[in-house]
């Protein structure tokens, strides 16, 4: 479903070309509106309950919003169009992994561990470079403070709607 | 080349670049002037020597504006007696652009950085500098080759308000006649072979794409050290993801109870002046089912229509159940459409609704890419 939904949403998209630099971008309200109704259209899709239904669309529309100029958010599009559960598998695997790793001693001080991990949190960027990774971290970092913020808001909103949908009933009725 | 460039900017937002685009209208022309000498009004025909001499043919008052002019013009005059070449005609450039130079100090930057070439002694590139500087006296650019102390300068302003088109000229200009085989100068007591030179290039990037990464995030420009930068960096991130855990679950918990018609309202409110239609009307799955109930004023001002494509519900019962309760849930006011409009997302005009598929269609396209143009 959400892979129709993602599809459809591409097929919709237009591509207003912006062309700014991209850790920045992210901050334009314009983003934000674009994202909102995104988000918006996508939930409206999700089925009911499931909090990782609703997570997973935001990050699609977050991916989309970013109109596939980062590697992130192409392999967001991309591993949620592939076989869901062979990626459920993979995850499981990758926290087996990590569990056998965490039992070391706290993270040793070096620069290599810590990229590791940050290729880790930053979806898209097992194999990149340092530098690409660094880069990728700040697109990546820019994209979800907006996403927080659009989420926040639709949350209050949707809190406050319910509030008033539920006063107006009691009203009426 | 011009048109283009300030309908450009007009989309964008004309009150903040129109000064700049007048700059780069005013450096375009000049710049013709330099590669069309005919066009010159009363300037001294491009004679074979006498560089200074031929400065001193120019009308008086430009001359005596271009040596009198501030102190960052000095390097210009000495550098053209240095050369031998008829340096007249790019001097207009500057008489031109002094009352668009941004700043005496990038002037004085950029003095510092070509007399450090001049030093090195290539009189054959002292035209092409020249036509380089003023063109590059407007947009700063990065340059692309790390020469040592100019690069340190050039990042700490590097604003671009021309179109890169004229700065990449004037880089290719200036690159080609001053460094022809080394892209890479090394400074004071650093090895120079290729490994290491490759190595200081990778670091630099590294290091530049930290800083970046620093100012992007809250509290980390006071730490030192690449290590505990990371750290917060990391930290960040995961808290960052977790915040969108827990309101992906707060959005979900609201959702069934939602109708996702008074939503609107709160997103234009928020995100200023969005253009959102609000009226009756929707495709549902099961026309057959709703019937057009007006409720509540609030809910019916602030309304929006859904559209669903049929692609888009799942094959199941359950959204569809789940679209009925919210129905009689009372909240909704919506209208039936016969026909399921082809596009996902569509908000209706504020009209009472039964205006035919076409008609609407067309009004909701156009909202619709009036709400995605921004």
């Amino acid at each position: 479903m959400i892979a129709s939904s993602s599809s459809a949403c591409r097929s919709k998209t237009e591509e207003a070309g912006r062309k700014a630099q991209p850790p920045t971008k992210w901050r334009a309200t314009a983003q934000q509106r674009v994202y909102g109704r995104r988000l918006l259209d996508a939930l409206r899709a999700t089925a009911g309950g499931g909090a990782r239904a609703v997570k997973a669309a935001a990050d699609s529309a977050l991916a989309l919003t970013a109109r596939g100029q980062s590697r992130w958010s192409r392999a967001i599009l991309l591993g949620r169009r592939r076989n869901r559960n062979r990626r459920n598998l993979l995850q499981i695997k990758d926290k087996i992994r990590s569990d056998r790793g965490r039992t070391r001693p706290a993270s040793a001080p070096r620069g290599t561990d810590r990229l590791r991990v940050l290729r880790r949190l930053v979806p898209g960027c097992r194999k990149l470079s340092a530098a690409s990774v660094l880069e990728e971290a700040a697109d990546y970092v820019a994209a979800l403070e907006m996403q927080v913020k659009a989420m926040r808001a639709l949350a209050d909103a949707f809190s406050g709607a319910a509030r008033a949908a539920a006063t107006e009933a009691q009203r009426g009725a | 080349m011009e048109p283009p460039r300030s309908s450009g900017v007009g989309i964008d937002n004309s009150g903040e670049y129109s000064p700049e685009i007048a700059e780069t209208l005013r450096f375009e022309e000049e710049i013709q002037s330099l590669i069309h000498p005919s066009s010159f009004d009363g300037s001294a025909a491009p004679t074979g020597g006498g560089s200074f001499t031929a400065l001193l043919g120019l009308p008086a008052n430009q001359a005596v504006e271009l040596l009198h002019d501030s102190g960052a013009r000095e390097p210009l005059a000495s550098r053209i007696r240095v050369g031998e070449h008829p340096v007249h005609r790019p001097f207009h450039l500057p008489l031109d652009c002094s009352s668009a130079f941004p700043s005496n100090a990038t002037l004085v930057d950029r003095a510092a950085r070509f007399s450090v070439f001049a030093a090195e002694g290539s009189p054959a590139s002292s035209s092409g500098r020249l036509k380089a500087e003023p063109q590059d006296s407007d947009s700063p650019p990065l340059d692309p080759i790390p020469t040592g102390p100019a690069k340190r300068k050039d990042t700490g302003r590097s604003k671009a308000k021309v179109t890169a088109k004229k700065s990449k000229n004037a880089e290719e200009n200036t690159d080609g006649d001053k460094l022809p085989y080394v892209h890479v100068r090394a400074r004071r007591g650093q090895a120079t072979d290729n490994h290491s030179l490759a190595e200081r290039a990778r670091r630099e990037k590294i290091n530049a794409r930290m800083k970046l990464l620093q100012e992007l995030v809250p509290g980390c420009s006071k730490i030192t050290g690449t290590a505990l930068v990371l750290d917060e960096i990391i930290n960040h991130v995961q808290t960052l993801q977790r915040q969108v855990e827990f309101l992906s679950m707060r959005l979900a918990a609201v959702n069934p109870r939602i109708d996702f018609s008074s939503l609107d309202s709160y997103l234009s409110a928020e995100c200023g002046p969005v253009t959102v239609r609000n009226g009756p009307g929707g495709v549902v799955v099961d026309p057959s089912l709703w019937p057009t109930d007006a409720t509540a004023e609030a809910t019916r001002r602030l309304l929006v229509p859904q559209f669903w494509h049929i692609d888009l519900v799942p094959p199941q019962l359950q959204p569809q159940q789940s679209l009925t309760t919210w129905e009689r849930d009372g909240a909704a006011h919506s209208q039936l459409l016969p026909n399921p409009t082809t596009s996902l997302f569509l908000y209706d005009p504020a009209n009472s609704g039964d205006t035919n598929v076409p008609h609407r269609t067309a009004k909701l396209k156009t909202a619709e890419d009036r709400a995605l143009n921004l």
